[in-house]
């Protein structure tokens, strides 16, 4: 039985855009069950109530109604002390869209240092756990360089590798492969990747492109503060209407093969050209 | 020259001349844009084609060589400059962090109010460049801080559509922005092509879009170009632009398997419409 690392109960987040004005509903009575080591992938078009589900978890964000559970433990912020809350955080770490954003010292050490630091970590242990997670995204080339001096790419990974340097059992994406050329995405993927399967990190990826979804155990796909489809990515592609329904695009194999009418949902270019090889070889016998 | 929109002559463009950080971001390119083209910019990060983009609006002066924008030279008078700013409209990456008005109509206002045009034409110009980008006009009076995401990105963008560019250049017009967003944001692209005849020029990282928006295709890359063409022609160069660590749409790679698995499909295929008729061609003609 794996352990169930995040569980959340009729979450609902709802706030006032104007006073006096009817409140916008974010999250609607929202049950979400994640274990531990999974790599979900958060689907759904802007204002769908993905980022807001981040900000909840990460504590940022308190829900307006309804229960959230991390590592097994019911997040009361009334109850809980200032540092109970701070555990959490660190247990929980972001990583968001704009790398320039969320880098604050000069030197890339530094900045990996910095929340560490921040939580009264020895010197000693510092030094340690900034050398790993530098390792770890592949950024140890460049630790006495100058942030501004790396490309986007890089500068994500020197974000990631700051949020490891708390050692968090989640972390959460909050599309922040979406300012990258292909080739920093292809680097950021690869370390999300390589930090679930290696390191057994519990991993939320919020994006907008369809295609990194494929590389996920789990799609969630939030419309209008709802989940409307949880499965594989296999699983929540085949339904292509809905995916379109909420706004989404189905990746361009699952399209043609749809539109092929064959089943299956083939999501490689591979998994593709068997399923119509085989369309093609059914056709000549018949014929 | 009758149908160049903008031509780049040995244009070279260097960072910090004669400093320990000296950086060629161009080097020696020479680039036609054809008119009434929608021509697509790719290449990864540092490749030169944010540079380019600027350099074609006079925003950047190039270190050598010469920029002919509508068929004049326009650094042959240096003073004349902002005059290529309104020929030439270059809407950034994240235009919605520039919005500075107090209502979406003012802020799309702004540009042709700079350009001294009487009222009438302005409130007219702002009318239509909303209407190009699918904005409703009840959002007219809105604060611009109201809108969404999507929202706001239209409102910057219309705001460089209201000074009646004859090229448009968008730097990553869709970056960050849902599939829909994306389709709303590039689609108004497309109508102000259509209803204008301007040439458009749209730098993206995403393969997907410039299939489905682009008639030209220019790949840079070490600051020169490095391919140019239609997309079927650039895009049947999958190894080439793997190379440089790009990537052709996954429909092309698809198609690049059936080929290498012995089905004569075309290698240039690159949108979902031209793989089934591929396919179809394959299966008999019938639909499947």
């Amino acid at each position: 039985m794996a352990e169930t690392i995040i569980k959340t109960e009729k979450l609902c987040f709802e706030y006032e855009k104007n006073e006096g004005e009817e409140k916008t509903q974010v999250l609607r009575s929202l049950d979400l069950t994640v274990e531990r080591g999974s790599f979900v992938a958060v689907l759904g078009h802007n204002g769908s109530g993905k980022s807001t589900l981040a900000k909840v978890l990460n504590l940022l964000v308190t829900p307006t109604s309804g229960k959230v559970w991390l590592f097994g433990k019911e997040i009361n912020e009334e109850t809980m002390t200032e540092d109970e809350l701070y555990e959490i955080r660190r247990r929980v770490g972001m990583v968001f869209q704009n790398p320039d954003n969320q880098l604050v010292a000069t030197i890339v050490e530094e900045d990996v240092a910095f929340g560490p630091e921040n939580i009264g970590v020895e010197p000693s242990e510092i030094r340690r756990r900034v050398d790993e997670a530098l390792e770890t995204v592949g950024m140890t080339a460049f630790a006495r360089h100058s942030p501004h001096q790396l490309s986007g790419g890089q500068k994500q990974r020197v974000a990631i590798a700051g949020i490891l340097a708390l050692r968090p059992e989640i972390i959460v994406f909050d599309e922040s492969t979406a300012m990258l050329d292909p080739m920093g995405r292809r680097e950021v993927l690869d370390t999300i990747r390589k930090l679930n399967r290696d390191n057994g990190t519990t991993i939320l990826m919020i994006t907008h492109y369809m295609d990194e979804a494929i590389d996920a155990d789990r799609v969630i796909v939030l419309d209008d503060g709802r989940i409307v489809l949880d499965g594989t990515p296999r699983e929540v592609f085949s339904h292509v209407e809905e995916v379109r329904a909420a706004g989404l695009d189905v990746p361009q194999i699952t399209e043609l093969t749809y539109r092929l009418g064959l089943s299956g949902t083939p999501i490689t270019a591979e998994e593709g050209a068997d399923a119509i090889e085989a369309l093609i070889t059914n056709r000549q016998e018949r014929n | 020259m009758e149908n160049t929109a903008a031509k780049l002559c040995g244009v070279s463009y260097i960072y910090s001349e004669k400093t320990p950080f000296e950086k060629v971001a161009v080097d020696g390119v020479d680039v036609t844009l054809e008119e009434g083209m929608v021509t697509g910019l790719i290449g990864h990060t540092g490749s030169g084609k944010s540079t380019v983009a600027q350099m074609l609006n006079g925003l950047l002066r190039p270190t050598s060589g010469e920029v002919y924008v509508l068929g004049r030279n326009i650094w042959e008078n240096p003073k004349d400059i902002r005059r290529v700013r309104f020929e030439a409209g270059l809407v950034f990456q994240y235009p919605e962090y520039q919005l500075f008005e107090e209502t979406v109509a003012r802020d799309i206002a702004f540009g042709p109010r700079n350009m001294g045009l009487p009222e009438e034409e302005i409130s007219s110009r702002v009318a239509e460049a909303m209407a190009f980008v699918g904005l409703d006009a009840s959002l007219s009076e809105k604060s611009p801080f109201d809108l969404s995401g999507g929202q706001k990105r239209r409102v910057a963008l219309a705001g460089v559509m209201a000074m009646q560019p004859k090229i448009l250049i968008l730097d990553e017009p869709a970056a960050g922005l849902d599939p829909r967003g994306r389709d709303e944001i590039l689609s108004g692209v497309v109508r102000y092509k259509e209803r204008t005849g301007a040439t458009v020029v749209m730098i993206s990282h995403s393969m997907e879009d410039m299939a489905r928006y682009c008639d030209r295709i220019l790949v840079m890359n070490d600051g020169k170009p490095y391919l140019y063409g239609t997309p079927e022609v650039v895009f049947s160069e999958a190894e080439r632009l793997e190379k440089v660590g790009l990537s052709v749409p996954q429909i092309t790679r698809l198609m690049a398997e059936l080929r290498r698995r012995g089905y004569p499909v075309s290698a240039s295929v690159y949108t979902v419409e031209a793989a089934l008729a591929e396919i179809r061609k394959l299966t008999g003609g019938d639909r499947a």
